[in-house]
């Protein structure tokens, strides 16, 4: 037997934040493939220096972002780390259960172990990639985006880093992992009790969750 | 007796004949630069550089070429010594030139001084942009040019002035060797003079330092070397975009303005590259570096990068594997699931 239960899970802010990010991240992408390969991509049309004034700004905006998540987060509802850092039980025991729903019992039918809440909304696997995208990814395509920008007047950090090829290597791996990471994401997106139950959450706020008690109880 | 003599004269007089040009022309320019190669006899307005000024073509001449009525009783004969316009000889730039909207602001005179003249190989960028820094001011052009151009001081800062600012068919890549001025972490970089690169290359010469082999070319792998090398932790390659036709028809171009007119071209546009090292008087000689160099992942041109036309193939290769990588949850997971679909009807 099922009952529906909603829970508000994505505050207005968190979803504001949300969409900026992805209109800003898609993009980045798609007018940095335009930069890194003009010759052959030339969908935002053939004015390079608009292609590179929008990657600027989209990346600006971006940048802005996540300092505004970071210090909201950090100082304003100080709950980064239960949101965002992996608890013990959550390395011990979680990080497995949940890969196992993923690649092995969400086929055969079984629920998804973990449930949602405010406070709890990321599941172990979740919150590692979180963990690795907002403290690693986006910091540092961030930086190294700001640093190419500004060339000429930080190249003695440039040089110091290692020169602008490298530079240059990191941001463009770092933004096909990102690339990677939103195939990845908005895939496992779907996999709510409908393909657009997880969705629903970041348009309105609400989560409906599906739960089935014998299912629940059971595994 | 008498024919013998004769014969003696006869040699001697020979033997003067075939020393004499030469020996005058050496001398003349050695008795010139013996009174303008110092500033205290002549005055700062009439100072030669020897040392510059002997590497150039015009010194090749001889200053009677240019100055064709000093006496040897100069400058005791009160005669002010005739100068050859420049145009004598140059004939062909006047055409290019008296196009340009220089041609009515600017002489010869006013950018190039004749006395230290070199071509274009043999000149630095740096060199280059001072002629047009004299009215120009750096400072100035960056702000004129930022109103459009995105990193207007980074262009400014690296690039000589004509090569945007006049017509060639063809560009080049040419690597400059700098060092650290000071010991500070972030400190400034500055070229590097022949006498440090001397000093660096020990036997070798400064050639040395960068072209191992000594055989007048520069492989990816003595680049690579030349960035692996503790000994050069100071030094770095420093790159600028070089015409490879030089014209005097200094003007805007219109096509400038696209910037996909250098950083569109794809990486078939920057094959050429060259190293440019510093020679006695103050100017630049170019070895040939291995085609392709600029577009090495990582060490063959660790500081030169321009956008749309530098990539890295084995870049893009991990780059495309990365992307696919997140493609397997979608196409992997989302086969299985599909295939699996029944299990979740409840």
């Amino acid at each position: 037997m099922a009952e529906k239960k909603r829970i508000y899970l994505q505050p207005k802010p968190v979803r504001i934040w949300h969409w900026l990010n992805a209109l800003g991240i898609v993009t980045l992408i798609v007018s940095g493939a335009q930069i890194r390969f003009p010759e052959h991509v030339s969908v935002l049309g053939s004015d390079y220096k608009s292609v590179i004034l929008l990657h600027n700004t989209a990346g600006f905006v971006v940048a802005i972002s996540f300092s505004i998540w970071f210090f909201y987060y950090t100082f304003v509802a100080r709950n980064m780390h239960k949101i965002y850092l992996p608890s013990r039980d959550d390395l011990q025991s979680g990080l497995l259960r949940q890969a196992k729903f993923y690649f092995l019992t969400y086929f055969l039918g079984w629920q998804n172990p973990h449930h949602p809440t405010p406070e709890n909304k990321f599941n172990p696997m979740q919150k590692s990639a979180y963990l690795a995208i907002m403290f690693v990814l986006v910091p540092l395509v961030s930086l190294t985006g700001i640093l190419l920008t500004n060339i000429e007047p930080l190249r003695n950090l440039i040089l110091m880093i290692g020169g602008m090829k490298i530079l240059v290597g990191m941001h463009f791996l770092l933004a096909c992992s990102l690339c990677a990471f939103l195939f990845t994401h908005v895939y496992l997106a779907t996999l709510g009790h409908t393909p657009l139950a997880y969705f629903k959450p970041m348009f309105n706020g609400w989560e409906e969750i599906e739960e089935h008690e014998d299912a629940v109880t059971s595994h | 007796m008498i024919r013998e003599l004769t014969k003696t004269s006869l040699w001697l007089v020979l033997l003067l004949a075939l020393l004499l040009p030469v020996s005058a022309l050496a001398m003349e320019n050695e008795d010139c630069l013996g009174c303008h190669n110092d500033s205290d006899m002549v005055g700062e307005e009439l100072f030669i550089n020897a040392q510059v000024f002997d590497h150039t073509v015009h010194a090749e001449m001889g200053c009677a070429s240019c100055h064709d009525n000093v006496t040897e009783e100069h400058p005791d004969d009160g005669l002010t010594p005739a100068k050859a316009g420049c145009l004598d000889c140059h004939e062909n730039i006047n055409e290019d030139y008296a196009g340009s909207v220089h041609a009515n602001n600017a002489s010869c005179g006013d950018c190039h001084n004749p006395h230290q003249v070199r071509g274009l190989t043999e000149v630095s960028g740096h060199d280059l942009n001072q002629q047009c820094a004299v009215c120009h001011e750096s400072a100035d052009m960056v702000q004129q040019h930022d109103e459009w151009l995105p990193q207007a001081n980074l262009h400014i800062a690296k690039l000589p002035c004509i090569s945007c600012h006049t017509e060639s068919d063809d560009y080049e890549i040419v690597l400059y060797i700098i060092q650290k001025e000071s010991d500070k972490v972030l400190g400034d970089f500055e070229l590097s003079a022949l006498d440090d690169l001397q000093k660096l290359g020990g036997e070798k010469g400064a050639q040395g330092v960068i072209d191992l082999n000594g055989d007048d070319f520069i492989s990816l792998t003595e680049l690579r070397t030349f960035h692996r090398n503790p000994a050069n932790e100071d030094l770095r390659l420093q790159a600028t975009l070089m015409p490879s036709d030089v014209s005097h028809k200094i003007e805007i171009l219109e096509d400038r303005y696209d910037c996909s007119y250098c950083h569109a071209a794809g990486p078939e546009a920057v094959q050429t590259s060259y190293v440019a090292l510093p020679t006695a008087g103050g100017g630049y000689q170019r070895i040939d570096v291995e085609k392709g160099a600029v577009l090495d992942a990582l060490y063959g041109t660790p500081d030169f990068y321009m956008m749309g036309a530098t990539r890295n193939a084995s870049m893009n290769i991990i780059g495309l594997l990365i992307i696919l990588g997140g493609l397997v949850m979608p196409i992997g997971h989302g086969t299985l699931r599909f295939f699996t679909r029944k299990n979740r009807k409840h």
